[in-house]
C-alpha cells in the first residue's frame, strides 16, 4: 500500500501554473527527495499536502484516505518547517507535547513519550529550554522530535538542513537518514540541493517550472537524465548539440560539431532527430596531441586547450573542439597541459549520453 | 464544521469594528450633509425645506471668509515654526544609537499622550501676564510682554503639541537615507553643512512635506488651544462652527461650514496619504 | 555629522527643542506640588496642598470616577473590535484591505471636533437627546479603536505565519491554534493597544465637549470649564494625574511592543 500518493496534482495562483499535473507515489517507508531549484513548485507541493494550501485540481491521498479536501488538523502527515517553527513561548519540551495534547492522551502518556524522543534526538536534558536558547542544530533536532512524536504516516521535510552551515549540514544528513531508516518512517524531503538529494533519498523526484521531469533512483538520475534541464541541474556536465545518424537498440551514432560520436540515449530518440549530448567532466580523459588508433567504443576528438585552472585537487582544462565548442575536462593534479598545448580528448561511449532537444 | 462555513466566518471578525464605524461615523457625517440643506429656524433645529442657502450665505459671508483666512494663516505660521523646531529633532532621533532611540521616542511621544488641554494650562502658567516667563522678564528689569490672549500664544501653544508628529514624519524617512551618503559627500570636499544641505535634506524632502501636510491639517482641527489660549480674542474655524451650532443653534448653517471644513481636510489627508505613499517607495 | 566640534550644535538645537517639548508638563507637575498659589520664581516651597484640595473637591473626584469607568468600558470595547478587525485586516483583507484601512483609521484623520458635532446631531435626529454615557461610550470607542488597530496590526504584521502552520499540522483546530499559539505571542500588542485606548479616552475632549451633559462630565471638560475662570491649582493635580498615567502607558508600549513601530510602516 502506498503510503502518499498524488494523482494529477496542480495548483494555480492567478496566471501563474505553479504545479501542473503532478503525479506521484511513495511507497512504504521509501525516502523521495522533491528536487528542483528554488521557484519549481516544491514547496507548494509540500504545503498542499500538509493541507494549507487547496489544489486548483488532482487529489492526494494518506494511506488510503482520500484527503483533498481535509483542514490540515485532519491529515495525518508531520511536517518541518525551513525555519523549524518553533512556538517561542513554550519549552522544548511544552513543543514537542504540542501535537500529543491535540491528540488527547493524558499527561503521564505525554511526559513518557516526550522524554523518549528527546533522548532519541539527543536532547535529553535540554527538555526545559526555550527555542531560543537552543543552536541552529539543536533548533533542528526539536523540529524534528516535534513532528515524529505524534507517529505520523507520513514525514515532510521543507529543506530542512538550508539554515545550517555546512559542516553541520552534512552531520545532519546522515543523521536524519539513519533516523528515518530506523523508523521505517515514508518521507517526502524537499531540497534545492541536487547533491544532498543524491545522497539521501531511495528516489529522487526532479521538479522544474512545476512539472515533473523524472523520477528514478538517484543513479538513474544522475547518469541517464531524460532531459536536457535535468542533465544540466544534476551535476556539473558538457553539453553538444548534434543530430542522430544511426540508432541500433540503445547504441547512437550522432554527428557534432567536433565530429562522430558514438553513445548510448534516451529512448525516445530516432534517427534524424536533433540531440543534445552529455558528457560529464569527469569521464573525459586528456590525452596527448596524437590520438593514434582509438579502441572500439571510445571516442576521441582532437582540440586545443584553451584555459587551465586550479583547483586544488583537481585542473579544470576548458578544450575547444571545434567550431567554438568548449569542453570542460578535470584532470588529476599531475596532468601537466597547458593553455595553447594540442590535446586529444576521449571518452567512453558507455558514459556519453544523447538526450533530445536543443540547446538550453 | 463544512469547509464554506468555515471559510465566509472568518468575516465576522470585522464586523463589530465595521458596525461602529458603520453607524457612529459615517451615518453621522451622512447626516450632517442632510441637515446642511435645511432651512435654518428660529424655534426648532431646522426646518425641513431644502436648501443651499447655507453653502451660499457661507460663502459670501466677509466674516467667515476673515476666520477662514485667520485659520490658514495660523496653520501655515505654525507649520513652519514646528518644521524649523521639529527637523534637528527628528534627524538627531534617526541617527542615533538604538538605546538612544528608544528612550528620546519616550520623550517624543509622552507628551501626546498627556492630552491637549493639560499642556495646553502648563502654557497658560508660563505665558499670562503674572506667569513665570514674564516673572523672569522683570526680574531682569525688561517690561512684561503679551504672550497669551493673543496670536502669540496660541502660535506657541499650537507649535507646541504638533512639533512630536512633525517628528515621526520626518524621522522616518531619514532613517531610510543611507548615513553612507553623507560620507560620500564628505569625501567629496563638502563640509558637514554643506552635506547635509545637498544630500540629506532634499531626499528627506518626501518625509518634510507629509509631515508638513499633516500638522497643517491638525493645526486647523484645534479646538481647545485657539480658545484658552486665546480667549475670546483668536477665532478659528472650528470655534466658530462649534459656537454657531452650540450657542447661535444655528443647525443647518454650523453643518454647511462643519461639511466644507471636512472635505478640505479630507482632501488634505489624501494629499498626506499620497505622500508618504511616495516617501515609502523612494526609501 | 561626523566629528564632535559639529554635533555640538546638533545636540545644542536639540536639547533646547526638548526642554521646549517638556517645559509645559514640567510646570504642571511643579504647580500641583508648589505650595503658593501662584507658580512664583523663585518657587516658594513644596507642598500636598492641592493633592488635598483635589481629592475634596466633590466635582473633581466625580468627574475624575466618571472618566476612569468611561474609558475602562471603552477600552474594552475598542479592544476586542479592533484586534478583531486587525486579525482580519492583516490574514483575510484581500482587495478590501486598503479602503478598510482608511476608513478604520478615519477617525483618528478627521478634525474630533467635527466628529463630536457630527454626533450630537445624529443622536438628536435619532430623538436620544444628549444621550449621556451611551453616547460617550460610542464617540469615544470611535477613536480608541484606530489606536488599537494600528498597534496590533504593526504586531500582527510581524508574525511568523509558519508557526500556526505548525500548530495546524500538530492537529489544532483553527479556534486552538489561535487560543495557544496566536494571541499569547501577540499579547503584547493587544495590551499596549488597550492602554493606549485607555489613555486617549481618558484625555478625550473635543468629542466629550459636544456629548457630556450633566451627571456624565468627564474630566477634561471639568477642567476646560474650571480653566476658563479659575487658575488654581488643583487643576494641576490633574493634570499630573494624566502626566503619570501618559509616562506609564509609554513607557509600557515601548516594553512590549517597541515604540518605533509607531512609524515605521504602522
Amino acid at each position: 500500500m502506498a503510503d502518499l500518493s498524488l494523482r494529477g496534482l496542480t495548483k494555480r495562483f492567478g496566471d501563474v501554473v505553479a504545479v501542473h499535473d503532478l503525479t506521484l507515489t511513495l511507497a512504504s517507508g521509501e525516502l523521495v527527495a522533491l528536487l528542483g531549484p528554488s521557484g519549481c513548485g516544491k514547496t507548494t507541493t509540500l504545503r498542499m499536502i500538509a493541507g494549507f494550501d487547496v489544489p486548483t485540481a488532482g487529489r492526494i491521498l494518506l494511506g488510503d484516505r482520500d484527503v483533498t479536501e481535509a483542514p490540515p488538523e485532519k491529515r495525518t502527515c508531520g511536517m518541518v518547517f525551513q525555519h523549524y517553527a518553533l512556538f517561542p513561548h513554550l519549552t522544548v519540551e511544552q513543543n514537542v507535547a504540542f501535537g500529543l495534547e491535540m491528540q488527547g492522551l493524558g499527561r503521564p502518556a505525554i511526559r513518557r513519550r516526550v522524554a523518549e524522543i528527546l533522548d532519541r534526538v539527543g536532547l535529553g536534558g535540554l527538555g526545559r529550554r526555550y527555542p531560543r536558547q537552543l543552536s541552529g542544530g539543536q533548533q533542528q533536532r526539536t523540529a524534528l522530535a516535534r513532528a515524529l512524536v505524534i507517529n505520523p504516516g507520513v514525514l515532510l521535510l521543507d529543506e530542512p538542513l538550508a539554515n545550517l552551515d555546512a559542516k553541520l549540514r552534512e552531520e545532519m544528513r546522515f543523521y536524519i537518514r539513519a533516523l528515518q531508516r530506523e523508523l521505517h518512517i515514508t518521507t517526502l524531503y524537499v531540497t534545492h540541493d541536487q547533491a544532498e538529494a543524491l545522497v539521501l533519498a531511495d528516489r529522487v523526484a526532479v521538479l522544474m517550472n512545476g512539472v515533473l521531469q523524472q523520477f528514478g533512483a538517484p543513479e538513474e538520475i544522475y547518469h541517464r537524465p531524460q532531459t536536457a534541464a535535468v542533465a544540466a541541474f544534476i551535476g556539473v556536465t558538457n553539453f553538444l548539440p548534434g543530430r542522430v545518424t544511426a540508432r541500433s537498440g540503445d547504441r547512437f551514432v550522432l554527428e557534432t560539431p567536433a565530429g562522430v560520436i558514438r553513445a548510448r540515449g534516451t529512448a525516445d530518440l530516432r534517427e534524424g532527430m536533433d540531440a543534445m549530448l552529455s558528457v560529464r567532466p569527469e569521464h573525459i580523459e586528456l590525452g596527448g596531441p596524437d590520438p593514434g588508433v582509438s579502441p572500439d567504443g571510445i571516442n576521441s576528438v582532437r582540440g586545443v586547450v584553451r584555459e587551465r585552472t586550479f583547483l586544488g585537487s583537481l585542473i579544470d582544462f576548458r578544450v575547444d573542439v571545434g567550431h567554438g565548442v568548449l569542453l570542460r575536462v578535470q584532470g588529476r593534479a599531475a596532468a601537466s597541459q597547458r593553455a595553447g598545448d594540442q590535446v586529444t580528448v576521449s571518452f567512453d561511449s558507455a558514459a556519453a549520453w544523447a538526450l533530445p532537444g536543443r540547446e538550453g | 464544521m463544512p469547509a464554506a462555513l468555515r471559510i465566509w466566518g472568518r468575516h465576522l471578525l470585522i464586523l463589530p469594528a465595521l458596525a461602529v464605524l458603520a453607524v457612529f461615523f459615517v451615518a453621522p457625517y451622512l447626516n450632517l450633509l442632510v441637515i446642511s440643506v435645511m432651512t435654518p429656524s428660529p424655534r426648532a433645529a431646522y426646518l425641513r425645506i431644502l436648501t443651499l442657502a447655507n453653502y451660499t450665505r457661507l460663502v459670501r459671508d466677509p466674516f467667515t471668509w476673515g476666520v477662514v483666512w485667520h485659520t490658514m494663516w495660523l496653520g501655515i505660521a505654525t507649520t513652519a515654526l514646528s518644521l524649523l523646531l521639529a527637523y534637528p529633532l527628528a534627524y538627531h532621533l534617526a541617527r542615533a544609537t538604538r538605546r538612544l532611540r528608544a528612550g528620546l521616542m519616550v520623550l517624543v511621544i509622552s507628551p501626546l499622550l498627556v492630552g491637549v488641554l493639560i499642556r495646553t494650562y502648563g502654557w497658560m502658567i508660563l505665558l499670562q501676564d503674572t506667569g513665570l516667563i514674564n516673572q523672569v522678564l522683570r526680574a531682569l528689569g525688561f517690561r512684561a510682554v503679551p504672550l497669551m490672549y493673543n496670536n502669540l500664544g496660541v502660535l506657541i501653544g499650537l507649535t507646541h503639541v504638533f512639533i512630536p508628529f512633525m517628528v515621526l514624519a520626518i524621522a522616518g524617512t531619514i532613517q531610510n537615507i543611507d548615513p553612507g551618503l553623507e560620507l560620500a559627500a564628505r569625501s567629496l570636499g563638502a563640509g558637514a553643512w554643506r552635506a547635509f544641505w545637498r544630500v540629506t535634506f532634499p531626499l528627506s524632502l518626501p518625509g518634510v512635506i507629509a509631515g508638513t501636510v499633516l500638522v497643517f491639517v491638525l493645526t486647523v482641527s484645534s479646538y481647545v488651544i485657539p480658545s484658552l489660549l486665546g480667549g475670546f480674542t483668536v477665532l478659528t474655524v472650528p470655534i466658530l462652527v462649534v459656537r454657531t451650532i452650540t450657542e447661535l443653534f444655528n443647525w443647518p448653517g454650523g453643518s454647511a461650514f462643519a461639511i466644507v471644513f471636512f472635505a478640505i481636510t479630507l482632501v488634505a489627508l489624501w494629499l498626506y496619504l499620497r505622500l508618504i505613499g511616495r516617501a515609502a517607495r523612494t526609501a | 555629522m561626523v566629528r564632535r566640534s559639529e554635533r555640538v550644535w546638533l545636540n545644542i538645537a536639540v536639547v533646547l527643542v526638548y526642554a521646549f517639548l517638556l517645559a509645559p508638563i514640567v510646570i504642571v507637575v511643579l504647580a500641583a506640588l508648589n505650595s503658593g498659589a501662584y507658580l512664583r520664581f523663585p518657587p516658594e516651597g513644596l507642598s500636598f496642598r492641592w493633592f488635598a484640595a483635589f481629592a475634596q473637591s466633590r466635582s473633581f473626584t466625580r468627574s475624575l470616577a466618571f472618566s476612569l469607568r468611561l474609558a475602562a468600558i471603552v477600552t474594552v470595547i475598542a479592544t476586542v473590535a479592533g484586534t478583531m478587525a486587525s486579525l482580519w485586516l492583516v490574514r483575510f483583507g484581500g482587495r478590501l484591505r486598503t479602503t478598510l484601512r482608511l476608513l478604520l483609521i478615519a477617525p483618528l484623520a478627521v478634525p474630533g471636533i467635527l466628529t463630536g458635532i457630527a454626533l450630537l446631531i445624529f443622536f438628536y435626529a435619532l430623538g436620544w437627546g444628549k444621550s449621556g454615557f451611551a453616547g460617550l461610550i460610542l464617540g469615544h470607542t470611535l477613536i480608541c479603536i484606530p489606536y488599537v488597530f494600528l498597534i496590533v496590526s504593526a504586531v500582527l504584521v510581524r508574525f511568523d505565519l509558519s508557526l500556526e502552520e505548525a500548530a495546524r499540522n500538530l492537529g489544532a483546530s483553527a479556534f486552538t491554534t489561535f487560543r495557544r499559539v496566536t494571541l499569547p505571542l501577540i499579547k503584547g500588542g493587544v495590551i499596549s493597544g488597550a492602554i493606549f485606548a485607555f489613555v486617549t479616552s481618558y484625555d478625550e475632549f473635543n468629542i466629550s465637549l459636544l456629548l457630556s451633559g450633566v451627571g456624565t462630565t468627564p474630566l477634561p471638560i471639568q477642567l476646560f470649564d474650571f480653566l476658563r475662570f479659575s487658575f488654581d491649582p488643583t487643576a494641576a493635580v490633574a493634570g499630573t494625574i494624566s502626566i503619570a498615567m501618559a509616562l506609564v502607558v509609554v513607557l509600557v508600549t515601548q516594553r512590549l511592543v517597541g515604540l518605533e513601530s509607531l512609524y515605521t510602516g504602522g
